[in-house]
């Protein structure tokens, strides 16, 4: 296996959303160092930023059989549908491919769904947050997340009252977003609960508000420290837990590196997030050996196989015909910006390779190529189209298998184009 | 990119691999294994021509996502413990569907009921696992893997799986992400999304034939795209005919408070496929369906009741759709959660994350009934009901009396079994 091609295909499928045309044979001149410094050191200001759509505090569903109700639905629907397409635009056009990269990762990692939010705004200001903390400090990030209004709505925080705690948002905030599981007792759940009554949240604006009548004033004991808590000291304490910087580290593992093996003891990137920052962490990921290292396959998740395929077709997602067809077949590869399944996140690898996924990406590229000006790939003649295809698309190298079955419909472009996105070769990030 | 195609067809492993080669390149399991050859023809025709022959028992398991509230499943409507614990969060005793041992079905369950009234219905009670974990994720990899002490990469069922021939219709799941359930070590089962798969027709799928044979420089990832594409011929092949109608509409997506710990929201669409798939003789012993939303922290009982009527009354339809099939007496369907919910509510009218629960065995094989103990609502384990029956037992009977393979292959050395089934 060629290792600077894994090496320079592993940095555009992994810490970006893929390569446009071009970019890729471009990385093999200018190196390996080079690349990763334009991936770690990108410009200040993302020069293909999407415009925030335009979102509004839509007030409370109005009473079903009324008239208000009818452009209620109209208004959050489109909302709805302007958000998605927003950051579909956005992972396409963005300039900034890791920052990118890390705001989904960081959706996945505080996985909070439209299906239970409902409304827009709240998952927009969410995605705002993701976007300012991405590669920055996590401890004021974790604390900037507990005020977030869809994250509260979520995880029932505005449940959670000196009379009647709940459990929901303490035992996630420790198990998924910043300890891992079983880094923590029972007992440390509830106390945690008890330090984060007292909020409530509008659910159509997503502001979080303070009330004292329902916070537990009383001391509370979290991994073996006892004090009068505020959400804010709670949250530091969590974060300058030795298990938070081993589980964000593995989290990054997770996604980037591998699922199917763990993070090796000791890894780097574990000291390397001394200060909580998270930028140290990437770098130290980056710079490292890990990513020459063939045993780290993984596959591509149906967001990022799509994303890539209109960064290297030049396609803009909001300009595809239609949205309901794209967010039919996003649904039916279950991955919806937005909307992950549960609060875990969304799953990996073998779990987006079933016969049915198989059945809705090659309808779902068929759709997509029929829709992208193939001229530059006709201009190149059929012998080199294939060694062309793996250039745009950033693929390590064809197997026989997959160079034969590209040899039979060289002659017929789109064809040729659907099968090498479909290619085992494309679906799996070598 | 630079070697060259080789067009030997078997080198490309397109007409025959062995089995031995797929795991050594799949980097699955590597003891030793029949030399059975197998082709993706075979597969295809076996599904075809192969229709699984009638007496055959088949288990469908019906996964309850985000942890049911058992409590208010298998009411204990005659303890006064129950009342105190939940001020707010209990029912009427007048309006619940009252079964035996002062126990009683939540009053949406009325299809079940009427199973449970002719002897269809086996009630296993406190069902758990040692030290029950809380997490959502880490409690149902538990029950999936049918492992609470190690952690294991396969489910239980993809254990069975692993015991059977390779066939991609033996286990399939509805929905289209497998379920950790059914991943074997050297075969999984396959995922069918509601309404159907569809071959691509015409050169495209003679193509994507060609892309999706395996390739002896495939990695493990790479060999499980290019099957998961193969498959999709196999599987296909046998059940769009009998898909040909257009799937129903899902009538039974229920609003609900809470749910965001995974599942499906349609287990009746799931159900009618599954019941028109098997009296098709789709060549399948195991079906894997489920139901999303018992992840109820706030404002319960009516999210509940709407989840549980849905369960009742699509098992109900369901056994009796099967009934004209012929089949009905070869059908076990095994419903569960990942855990039972806390004792005491929690004052937003919601239950948090708790421990043991009942499970649901329903069939004709089934001797109706109850068993294993209820656990007592006033020796709590902190706060929290006890384990009375481990999972493993009521798995290792399901595996031997539905199954018909011995569970040690499955759940190794495991004694406890629960008594729920008809002597053959």
């Amino acid at each position: 296996m060629d290792l600077k091609r894994l090496e320079l295909a592993r940095l555009y499928n992994r810490f970006g959303f893929g390569p446009r045309p071009g970019e890729f044979t471009q990385a093999l001149k200018a190196g390996v160092a080079a690349t990763k410094q334009s991936f770690l050191n990108p410009p200040l200001i993302d020069s293909g930023a999407v415009a925030l759509p335009a979102v509004t505090d839509l007030g409370k569903r109005p009473e079903p059989n009324t008239p208000e109700i009818i452009i209620f639905a109209r208004q959050l629907r489109s909302q709805n549908e302007n958000i998605e397409l927003w950051w579909l635009d956005q992972m396409v056009a963005t300039n900034k491919p890791l920052q990118e990269k890390m705001v989904w990762f960081w959706h996945g990692h505080w996985a909070t769904s439209i299906g239970k939010v409902n409304y827009a705004m709240p998952m927009l200001k969410q995605n705002e947050t993701f976007r300012k903390y991405a590669t920055g400090n996590f401890n004021e990030f974790a604390k900037a997340m507990f005020m977030d209004g869809a994250m509260q709505i979520w995880l029932d925080g505005g449940e959670n009252t000196l009379k009647a705690p709940n459990e929901n948002f303490s035992r996630e905030m420790m198990e998924l977003f910043v300890l891992g599981v079983n880094r923590y007792t029972e007992t440390d759940v509830k106390e945690l609960a008890r330090a984060f009554t007292g909020y409530q949240v509008s659910r159509s604006s997503g502001v979080v508000v303070y009330n004292e009548k329902r916070r537990d004033m009383k001391s509370v004991t979290i991994l073996g420290k006892s004090a009068v808590m505020s959400p804010d000291d709670a949250i530091a304490h969590l974060v300058s837990q030795p298990n938070c910087a081993r589980f964000i580290a593995e989290r990054i593992w997770y996604r980037f590196v591998s699922s199917q093996q763990p993070l090796p003891a000791n890894h780097q990137m574990i000291s390397a997030f001394a200060g909580r920052e998270i930028a140290p962490v990437l770098s130290t990921l980056i710079n490292g050996t890990d990513l020459v290292n063939p045993q780290y396959e993984i596959v591509k998740s149906p967001v990022e196989w799509f994303i890539g395929v209109c960064r290297a077709l030049s396609l803009t997602p909001s300009k595809l015909d239609s949205f309901n067809k794209l967010h039919g077949y996003l649904e039916k590869l279950s991955q919806v910006p937005f909307s992950p399944p549960n609060v875990g996140g969304w799953p990996t690898d073998e779990a987006w390779l079933s016969s049915a996924s198989a059945q809705f990406r090659i309808a779902f590229a068929t759709w997509l190529v029929n829709q992208a000006d193939l001229s530059t790939i006709e201009a190149q003649v059929p012998a080199s189209r294939a060694a062309y295809l793996a250039d745009l698309l950033a693929v390590v190298e064809w197997s026989p298998r997959t160079a034969f079955a590209l040899r039979e419909v060289r002659d017929v472009v789109p064809r040729l184009v659907i099968l090498a996105i479909c290619s085992p070769e494309y679906v799996v990030s070598a | 990119m630079n070697e060259i195609p080789t067009m030997s067809a078997e080198q490309l492993g397109m007409s025959k691999y062995t089995r031995r080669q797929f795991l050594k390149f799949s980097g699955a399991a590597t003891a030793a294994t029949a030399a059975s050859v197998l082709s993706m023809n075979d597969i295809a025709e076996a599904a075809i021509t192969r229709p699984l022959p009638l007496g055959t028992p088949i288990l469908v398991v019906v996964s309850l996502y985000g942890g049911n509230d058992g409590l208010n499943t298998v009411i204990p409507y005659q303890d006064t413990a129950y009342y105190s614990a939940r001020p707010t969060l209990n029912y009427k005793p007048e309006t619940l569907l009252p079964l035996t041992d002062g126990l009683a079905l939540n009053a949406s369950m009325t299809g079940i009921k009427s199973l449970w009234d002719v002897q269809k219905v086996a009630i296993v009670r406190g069902v758990g696992y040692p030290k029950p974990d809380r997490s959502h994720f880490s409690s149902m990899a538990i029950w999936q893997t049918g492992s609470p002490q190690t952690h294991l990469s396969t489910g239980w069922l993809g254990r069975w799986l692993d015991n059977q021939a390779v066939d991609p219709m033996m286990a399939i799941s509805l929905g289209s992400v497998l379920p950790p359930l059914l991943a074997g070590a050297k075969q999984s089962g396959s995922a069918l999304p509601l309404g159907g798969l569809a071959i691509p027709a015409g050169a495209i799928g003679k193509a994507c034939l060609r892309l999706s044979a395996a390739s002896q420089r495939d990695s493990k990832l790479s060999a499980a795209a290019a099957t998961s594409m193969r498959n999709l011929f196999s599987v296909s092949g046998s059940v769009t005919p009998v898909l040909a109608q257009p799937a129903p509409l899902a009538d039974d997506l229920p609003t609900v408070a809470g749910g965001n710990a995974g599942g499906d929201s349609n287990l009746t669409q799931q159900l009618n496929i599954v019941a028109k798939l098997i009296a098709a003789g789709a060549p399948t012993k195991v079906w894997s369906v489920s139901l999303g939303g018992f992840d109820t922290h706030a404002n319960e009982a009516n999210a509940q009741a709407a989840l549980l009527g849905t369960v009742s009354s699509s098992i109900s339809k369901f056994l009796s759709q099967m009934k004209a099939s012929g089949r009905s007496k070869d059908i076990t369907v095994m419903v569960y959660s990942e855990f039972g919910r806390r004792v005491k509510a929690n004052g937003s009218d919601g239950t948090d994350h708790g421990t043991s629960g009942p499970m649901f065995l329903i069939g004709d094989r089934v001797q109706g009934g109850m068993y294993g103990d209820q656990p007592s609502l006033t020796k709590l384990i902190d706060g929290d009901l006890a384990v009375t029956t481990d999972f493993r037992d009521v798995y290792s009977s399901v595996i031997e009396n539905v199954l018909q393979t011995p569970a040690e292959k499955v759940l190794g050395n495991w004694s406890g079994r629960v008594k729920a089934f008809k002597s053959a």
